[in-house]
């Protein structure tokens, strides 16, 4: 019996169709930089406290996210362009509202972008259906009108969702969702309508977990350079993902910039590594092999 | 008031304004880096009014059942030995210090206040007591009269008024840089979000952010995060190398937080002494104190 959330078929990674990449590459890199922005007196859900120090506005956690829009954001860029990395912005769609500059930034850079809501201190959880709706079709012409873009995924704000959150990102046209941290590849989610597939995120490849602990840059490049080395390994026969998620804030301070630059540079020294975003991700895939997963799947568990 | 979907910040002291669009700031004898150190003398109250509030872990060990002997004494650490060795390692490496002063301390601790006076210190307001810090749940009059205690106090005991400001654990009311402003102060260094200093909105005169690396803050780092110590001495330079090589397109500031009680241990100090010798072996580091930093920057705005 499939468990709840009964979304995914149970697919073990050692017995599935194989997948390869374009121009045979072992592993789809893609990096995520969270643009984002927490308000200084957002309004409380009654569940979720975005700042559980102290009565709002925290001044000191305020400033030091707004760090990431006024300096870190630019320094994190000049090293991702060193390495011409093409990136897919997990983007609070406000920020293209409040900081043009940073948009127009993104934009000239032709980097891709998945929703991450509208401001980081406004959370999916408790949103009625008829919200949730309008918060794709806000989300989605936000983009639109900003960057020219068409919205293609989500990974949810502040990673947050109801269970109807799948079905409703597939009406509105959405083909992948970012919030599952199950796989090293692709996999469908079953949805009322269309078609929508996980793009493997990382919640341990990222450094707002990483260096709200006592770890510091060079553990980070260290598991970086390990996480890449065993999918490129294991790419060999079945291709990989690998997401890098970075927020400016922290990546792009000035002691740990360095670092960023160090695991870039050492994964794109490799052939066959096909460094691309979540869209493209999701849509080669599920050109190439959705229907074929959910085939073998549905074979596999009876 | 959440935000409204609009261009710039969603308050309204200071204007949007992304480091790489602005002019170019130059420090005295086109210095890359102005370092600036703060060192707080904070105390927390053996048993504090009703209605103050502070955060769970101001003070390191975190709030446990009254009396809390120990908790408290770990403060006090500062005041009677960490001080000294801090101030000591400042004046070996040729760095004035800006220390942060509630008013619990400049009122009951004249010794500290004479020795950081002689040391060359600028004393800057830092609230009443770590166990009271500035939040929303004060009243407009209740913050002015908390603002205005710290300041008398501060200009009583040093014989001046302060000029700059750091808020007992970064706490502040949505009001707070205006209240500040009309008491007199001319920087706040609360807001942990730039690399220089910027103009803050105030109808009361000229008023600016000295802006801390609250990464960098050996609360944040050390005792927050739990960043081991020489882990924490690399942070230092490597922060430091990076401001320097990007001090020299456009000036940047590194002020840092120091807690005496925390980085004044034994086994600590000497950390900070190797980081700090680094960055003042270095030509183009121009160590300053918070007001001559400030007012560098109002005489010599960045320019295009």
């Amino acid at each position: 019996m499939p468990l709840p959330p009964n979304r995914v078929d149970y697919s073990p990674i050692i017995d599935r169709p194989v997948i390869k990449w374009p121009n045979d590459a072992r592993v789809a890199l893609w990096i995520a930089p969270n643009v984002e922005h927490y308000e200084y007196e957002p309004e409380f859900d009654g569940h979720r406290d975005p700042w559980p120090r102290m009565p709002y506005p925290d001044v000191q956690q305020y400033a030091y996210r707004d760090y990431g829009n006024r300096v870190g954001f630019w320094r994190m860029a000049d090293v991702l362009d060193k390495h011409d990395i093409r990136c897919c912005v997990s983007l609070n769609v406000a920020v293209l509202e409040h900081f043009p500059e940073i948009g127009e930034a993104m934009v000239q850079r032709n980097w891709d972008f998945m929703s991450h809501g509208i401001y980081n201190t406004r959370y999916l959880n408790h949103y009625t259906e008829e919200q949730e709706r309008e918060f794709y079709r806000d989300t989605i012409d936000t983009l639109k009108r900003h960057t020219g873009k068409q919205l293609k995924g989500m990974l949810g704000p502040a990673i947050s969702g109801t269970e109807r959150t799948p079905d409703l990102m597939a009406e509105a046209g959405l083909i992948y969702h970012t919030d599952w941290m199950h796989d090293d590849q692709p996999v469908p989610i079953r949805v009322n309508s269309g078609k929508l597939v996980s793009v493997p995120y990382s919640i341990e490849l990222n450094d707002a977990p990483l260096f709200r602990q006592h770890y510091e840059g060079d553990y980070f490049a260290e598991i970086c350079k390990a996480q890449f080395d065993q999918l490129y390994q294991e790419g060999a026969h079945s291709g990989r993902v690998m997401c890098i998620a970075l927020h400016p804030y922290l990546i792009g301070q000035p002691h740990r910039a360095r670092y960023l630059d160090d695991v870039l540079g050492y994964i794109m020294s490799h052939d066959g590594v096909w460094q691309t975003t979540a869209d493209d991700i999701a849509e080669y895939y599920i050109a190439n092999y959705y229907d074929e997963a959910m085939a073998h799947a549905a074979k596999l568990n009876g | 008031m959440p935000a409204e979907r609009r261009f710039g910040m969603d308050h309204p002291h200071y204007d949007w304004s992304p480091l790489n669009t602005r002019g170019i700031l130059r420090w005295p004898d086109n210095a890359r880096v102005a370092l600036c150190v703060i060192v707080n003398l904070e105390h927390p109250e053996w048993d504090p009014p009703a209605d103050s509030f502070t955060t769970p872990f101001s003070g390191g060990l975190g709030a446990r059942g009254f009396p809390d002997y120990a908790r408290l004494s770990h403060r006090e650490y500062g005041h009677r030995v960490g001080i000294f060795r801090v101030l000591d390692t400042l004046r070996k490496h040729g760095i004035p210090a800006t220390v942060a002063m509630d008013a619990m301390t400049a009122e009951n601790y004249p010794y500290l206040v004479r020795h950081c006076q002689e040391a060359g210190a600028e004393i800057i307001g830092h609230g009443v007591s770590l166990s009271q810090m500035i939040s929303s749940n004060m009243s407009e009059d209740a913050e002015r009269e908390y603002i205005s205690h710290s300041v008398a106090a501060l200009t009583r005991a040093t014989g001046s008024a302060p000029a700059g400001w750091l808020g007992p654990e970064y706490g502040e009311s949505n009001r707070t840089p205006q209240l500040l402003s009309e008491a007199g102060l001319r920087y706040v260094c609360d807001w942990v979000n730039d690399e220089q200093p910027y103009p803050l909105h105030s109808p009361h005169g000229e008023m600016f952010t000295l802006p801390v690396m609250w990464e960098l803050d050996d609360v944040s780092a050390l005792w927050e995060r739990r960043v081991v110590v020489g882990r924490y001495q690399q942070l230092l330079e490597e922060s430091f190398e990076t401001l320097y090589e990007d001090g020299q397109q456009n000036g940047r500031v590194m002020a840092l937080n120091l807690h005496p009680w925390l980085i004044g241990q034994p086994f600590r100090i000497g950390y900070l002494d190797r980081a700090l010798g680094l960055m003042m072996r270095r030509g183009g580091v121009w160590a300053a104190t918070g007001s001559e930093i400030v007012d560098w920057y109002r005489d010599n705005p960045p320019t295009a």
